[in-house]
């Protein structure tokens, strides 16, 4: 055994509560970097079937994924300019 | 109709092998009918860890490629009623299988079985994709560091988006020691980070090591830390209910030598 008396009286955080905490950092991180891709693809499909019946510039177009508690929410925004007539009376 | 069940982890060399073996050695014992899968292809252990090596003759490539027929290709284990193995080819590789031709045995298996385990090999990659194809359920192994439990989220994603469910963890080599001094996650740590099912804690024990070196499993002799947590285990899975052992529970010596030893 080979202990300091620094060891012994020091406030420094345990190893295991160190662990958890940069776990928890770069779980979320993975999570989103895998998220990320499908979040892409889901952007063109909406987009896709939005120009179908708005008119809009692809750049002004925000999606974000916000997290509440254990369940998600997707906020999009989808600024448009105006509605394609001929589709909305089909 | 059998359950079947994918033992998986991400990372490497946390105990999926020695878990498939024991949970399946353990599941036997309680008398239920059950078929072990090595899914390793190309670096196949299963066979060796359980002491059947010598008796494989064929395996689930022979099957595949109507070589052979599936029942022919299980190898009984005599110690104990209605526990089979299914070895898998060590000459090919990963690739040489298809998810759907897995699938596909794991069907017939679950015909005949209670219980189907998949021994998963490590990765993300076709390896898991075989392993997990025929899948109902996961047991994802993990053990209280890093980079084991960051892989066993990654898996826990591939799992969930492939629908597998419950999926249940495994915390293995679990040492109340290192927790008791702070220098090792604990299982509510753990199941902080992964918000998955806990189905049980297998501890830290030399048991393993020397119950592999002899090819019969844990479960098999005494009731040693190790053995006692994977009959635990395959009762739960059984549907009965045990409540998670608490291995911190330790005497207040213990808790004296804790602090003087304690780590940060
Ligand atoms: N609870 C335990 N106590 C002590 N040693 C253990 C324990 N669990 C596993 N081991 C040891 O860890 C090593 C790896 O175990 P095992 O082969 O089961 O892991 P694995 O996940 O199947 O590995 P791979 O990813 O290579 O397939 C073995 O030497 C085994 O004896
Ligand atoms: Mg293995």
């Amino acid at each position: 055994m080979n202990i300091s008396i620094k060891q012994l009286f020091g406030r420094k955080p345990k190893s295991s509560s160190i662990a958890k905490q940069r776990l928890k950092l770069v779980i979320t991180q993975d999570r989103f970097d895998v998220d990320d891709r499908v979040m892409t693809r889901l952007h063109h499909e909406l987009a896709e079937v939005l120009a179908k019946y708005f008119e809009f510039s692809a750049n002004s177009v925000k999606m974000d994924l916000k997290q509440e508690g254990n369940s998600y929410i997707l906020v999009a925004d989808f600024p448009y300019t105006k509605f394609h007539d001929t589709n909305m009376r089909q | 109709m059998g359950k079947v069940i994918v033992v998986t982890s991400g990372k490497g060399g946390v105990g999926k092998t020695t878990s498939t073996a024991n949970l399946g050695t353990a599941l036997a014992l309680l008398g239920k009918t059950v078929a072990v899968v090595d899914a390793d292809v190309g670096l196949r252990n299963l066979d060796i860890v359980m002491g059947l090596e010598s008796r494989i003759v064929y395996t689930s490539m022979d099957v595949i490629e109507k070589q052979c027929e599936l029942s022919k290709a299980l190898v009984r284990d005599r110690r104990v009623d209605g526990l089979m193995l299914l070895a898998a080819s060590q000459k090919n590789n990963k690739d040489d299988i298809q998810p759907e031709q897995m699938k596909a045995i794991c069907d017939k298996l679950r015909t005949t079985h209670d219980f189907v385990l998949v021994d998963s090999p490590a990765g993300i990659e076709r390896g898991f994709s075989n392993a997990s194809a025929g899948a109902d359920e996961a047991i994802v192994v993990t053990t209280p560091d890093v980079s084991a439990i960051r892989d066993a989220d990654r898996i826990i994603g591939l799992l969930q988006n492939a629908r597998i469910e419950p999926i249940n963890l495994v915390l293995n080599r679990f040492s109340p020691q290192l927790v008791g001094n702070g220098s090792m996650m604990d299982q509510a740590d753990v199941l902080d980070i992964l918000n998955i099912e806990l189905i049980g804690v297998v501890p830290e024990d030399s048991g393993v090591i020397t119950s592999t070196n002899r090819g019969i499993p844990l479960v098999y002799e005494d009731g040693s830390p190790g053995a006692q947590a994977y009959m635990r285990i395959a009762r739960r899975l059984t549907g009965q209910r045990i409540p998670i052992h608490n291995f911190e529970q330790k005497g207040i010596l213990n808790n004296i030598l804790n602090w003087f030893t304690r780590k940060r």
